[in-house]
């Protein structure tokens, strides 16, 4: 399966009456996003009003409570829409050509279950521990209809879907724009790329979905993770928008859809695919809470691994507790199958660093990257404007009461900066 | 005697009282509401429950809302005693002591945060053993 991927560089965001990408700047009437996402009727019923504006890098602005981040982009060739089985149809996505608008997101900011939702600074030392804060962001954010506070899911879903869309509607603007740069990727079939690659290493990257429940869920084609057993996928579908964010879960270690776009595990193995080793697959699997889904998945991740062939695999997590079972029962069962592992993670190893990082562990899990230890304390100074609301920052998870000090700063664990210890290992933190 | 995994083996341990208003009655499960429990004693409680036998059918961490920042558990046990599993009893050990490494926030302050505390915790449970909780959400007047 072969994608080509056409980045059409993002330099600035200007609202405007004609909608349109020149010159790398994205011109945007917010009233058109607004009536796109108001074509639906679930936004419709659980969405008051949107409120739009526009975060640079650089500047003082905070952003809260974050949502999601979406990264807008445009199927131009091949088979498939964006974000299949939830806003385009059901079918294959991950080849063909697809248009992106890079260095730039749509962030969704509002309400919903506040204390877990994050923070972007724009400007700052919070800027250093996230990403986001290096985009152009167009940010919506929502305002619920009255009694929303009994229909929590039924509005995170509106929002979810608003979300999408504001970014379909936005990544529609780069159809006909000629990219500044494109790149191909490309994974064979298993006998075709043993032949290709005979003196390769076969590796994998097993992909854990945050799957525990209702707000703390992942969709592989819309279809919720915690219903599938494990599964395998072409890397480049999850690339192309196979896999999105339904999450309301800690800040820091959340994988947002802009996070599955662009999956850094899936980037460096493309990268070293043909060269140091034979990129076969990626696998899915999901995080449930109720035990037996537990073992049931990890006996089906080693097995995958076993029929595979596989010489070595990357497991990555979602998620601080539950998962850490998850992770380590995937890892030391593919372990004994003779196949090598690496974990990716992040730690909750105490302000001091001193406590054990995760809530499992186990010999065979031996090879381990971090992505960096959610307890550190971090000082985050007044921004001149924020975009969404403050109301939450005192109950953001890795915030306390009084975390937000009357002069409009804020102490906190870093635990409340969206991406900041991402255990996809898409993070600014290193040891570098 | 119910068999493993049999909704009637499922003792549902909590202190969550959205689990009472939305569950008790609807399944076959057992709900043990013990409402003076904090969270660490949901969890101490379970454990002494996994070295008497029971099993865990959850796991005692779930929810990415972090201990002691909630003040809502529940962990879904077997009724029947069908013996010390010693992944369940290490599982559980694990837990607490994860627990004790966060600091216990008090949000009883913000009405708002403690009916979504609950409602997380409700939901994950409902995930579990496969209950519809938008359904059990409307059998009830409000959160």
């Amino acid at each position: 399966m072969k994608l080509e991927l056409g980045y059409i560089q993002i330099k600035d965001i200007q609202f405007s009456k004609e909608c349109k990408v020149e010159n790398g700047t994205l011109f945007i009437d917010p009233e058109v996003v607004k009536a796109f996402m108001y074509q639906d009727d679930d936004v419709k019923a659980w969405v008051k009003d949107f409120s739009f504006d526009i975060a640079k890098p650089g500047e003082s602005v905070r952003i809260t409570p974050v949502k999601d981040v979406i990264e807008p982009r445009v199927k131009v060739e091949g088979q498939g829409g964006q974000f299949p089985g939830v806003i385009a149809k059901v079918d294959t996505v991950g080849s063909g050509k697809t248009h992106v608008l890079r260095g730039m997101a749509v962030v969704t900011a509002g309400k919903i279950v506040g204390f877990q939702e994050g923070i972007i600074d724009m400007t700052g030392p919070g800027a250093d521990y996230t990403y986001f804060s290096k985009l152009n962001n167009f940010v919506v954010v929502a305002e619920p209809v009255e009694g929303y506070q009994d229909h929590k899911h039924e509005y995170e879903h509106a929002v979810r879907i608003a979300g999408l869309r504001a970014a379909v509607c936005i990544g529609e603007l780069g159809r006909n724009v000629t990219p500044d740069e494109t790149q191909e990727f490309e994974t064979f079939g298993i006998i075709e790329g043993a032949k290709k690659f005979p003196e390769l290493p076969r590796v994998a990257y097993v992909h854990m979905l945050q799957s525990q429940g209702l707000l703390h869920d992942t969709y592989v084609y819309g279809v919720d993770a915690k219903r599938s057993l494990t599964t395998i996928i072409n890397p480049t579908e999850t690339m192309d928008g196979a896999i999105l964010s339904g999450n309301c879960v800690s800040a820091c270690d959340k994988n947002t859809t802009y996070h599955h776009q662009n999956n850094p595990v899936v980037a460096e193995l493309f990268a070293q695919h043909g060269k140091k080793l034979n990129y076969v697959c990626n696998i899915i699997t999901n995080e449930n809470v109720y035990l037996a889904d537990k073992q049931r998945s990890s006996d089906w991740t080693a097995k995958l691994c076993r029929l595979l062939d596989l010489d070595g695999a990357i497991v990555s997590q979602e998620g601080f507790g539950n998962p850490d079972t998850d992770l380590i029962m995937n890892t030391k069962k593919i372990e004994l199958q003779g196949v090598k592992t690496t974990i990716i993670t992040d730690e909750y190893a105490g302000q001091d660093g001193k406590s054990q990082s995760l809530a499992d562990a186990d010999p065979l899990a031996d090879a381990v990257v971090t992505g960096g230890n959610a307890n550190q304390n971090i000082i985050l100074p007044p921004m001149d404007k924020v975009i969404g609301t403050l109301d939450y920052v005192d109950v953001i998870a890795g915030g306390h009461n009084g975390s937000l000090r009357p002069d409009g700063s804020i102490e906190a664990e870093i635990q409340v900066i969206t991406g900041a210890t991402n255990e996809m290992g898409f993070g600014l933190l290193s040891a570098r | 005697m119910a068999n493993i995994g049999n909704p009637k083996d499922y003792l549902i341990l909590t202190n969550n009282p959205l689990i009472v208003e939305c569950l008790q009655g609807k399944g076959a499960w057992t709900i043990d509401f013990r409402p003076e429990l904090k969270f660490r004693d949901v969890l101490v409680t379970a454990r002494d429950l996994v070295y008497a036998g029971h099993l865990l059918y959850t796991h005692p961490l779930s929810g990415s809302v972090k201990p002691n920042e909630t003040p809502y558990k529940s962990v879904i046990l077997s009724v029947e005693p069908h013996g010390m599993d010693n992944d369940h009893a290490i599982m559980i050990a694990n837990a607490i002591e994860v627990t004790d490494k966060f600091q216990i926030l008090d949000w009883s302050h913000s009405e708002q945060a403690m009916k979504d505390f609950r409602l997380i915790d409700y939901t994950l449970i409902c995930g579990a053993i496969g209950f519809d909780a938008l359904s059990g959400l409307s059998n009830k007047q409000s959160l």
